[in-house]
């Protein structure tokens, strides 16, 4: 597969657009999955998923060939959704950052107290409090825990599409973690 | 009773992956013998398995076609070429 995405990726550079309905086509489910769990909406997430195909087209003339296309695909997508997620932040006190802690707030350190009756708990609720609990975390442990559980992809992987240290990736993802179990742990 | 935080740590390595056999027994000894370290690490394997069970969400339909119909004009002298 890459080898042929390799081929197409070199036709679009020579300037054939239907090949770059391949490489969407090829693409598009975890692109979309990914903005989806950041933004939390369809609408928000087909925009952003849509906008970075487009300008990993617009721009396929400074990717890279000898790296992985999808690593730099994933890279337009990310920092779009973070982005979107800052202009669009609310500032209530909750959000306001504890010192120390590289950018968890308050709201990430409350437990989830009230445990919800068991009977109200329907798969789709589950699922819905699972992704909010998940748009509540910070951006920056937002994109590490929907890049990793979600996306599935490999701290190096990660590290790569964020062009952060693996170490420093690896403690977001800790503490991205924690910040959800102290949420979701009495479930 | 709360652990030295190094059990957290030795817990999110072991949950990356990463724990070298050597520290993987030493949790695998600390989480028999204590109650508040093993129920974190049960919290936070449910956490994990939490996230990892939020559905797949579908594709909107005609994607592709929005985008390709979104694309700057190719050059002509291309489509000539195919």
């Amino acid at each position: 597969m890459e080898l042929l995405l390799k081929r197409k990726i070199k036709k679009v550079k020579k300037g054939d657009q239907d090949a770059f309905a391949d490489i969407v086509e090829y693409h598009k489910d975890k692109l979309y999955q990914l903005c989806y769990r950041m933004l939390g909406n369809r609408e928000e997430a087909q925009d952003a998923a849509q906008e970075a195909f487009i300008r990993a087209y617009v721009n396929i003339h400074s990717y890279d060939s000898s790296k992985k296309f999808s690593t730099w695909l994933y890279r337009i997508a990310t920092n779009l959704c973070i982005d979107k997620i800052r202009k669009k932040k609310p500032d209530y006190y909750l959000d306001a950052e504890v010192a120390g802690t590289e950018g968890l707030n308050m709201y990430s350190q409350i437990a989830a107290d009230q445990a919800l009756p068991e009977d109200e708990l329907e798969r789709g609720e589950l699922q819905d409090l699972i992704q909010s609990e998940i748009l509540k975390l910070p951006e920056k442990y937002r994109t590490v825990i929907v890049l990793k559980y979600i996306d599935e992809l490999s701290l190096k992987e990660i590290s790569e599409i964020l062009e952060l240290p693996i170490g420093t990736v690896k403690t977001r993802i800790h503490r991205g973690r924690e910040a959800l179990r102290n949420r979701l742990r009495h479930l | 009773m709360k652990c030295s935080s190094s059990y957290v740590n030795l817990i999110h390595e072991y949950l990356d992956g990463d724990l070298t056999k050597e520290n993987e027994q030493l949790l695998k000894q600390h989480l028999q013998e204590c109650d508040a370290c093993q129920e974190h690490f049960k919290q936070l394997k449910r956490t994990i398995a939490f996230v990892q069970s939020t559905s797949h969400i579908d594709t909107p339909m005609n994607f592709t076609a929005n985008i390709m119909a979104g694309l700057p004009k190719e050059k002509s002298a291309v489509r000539m070429n195919r």
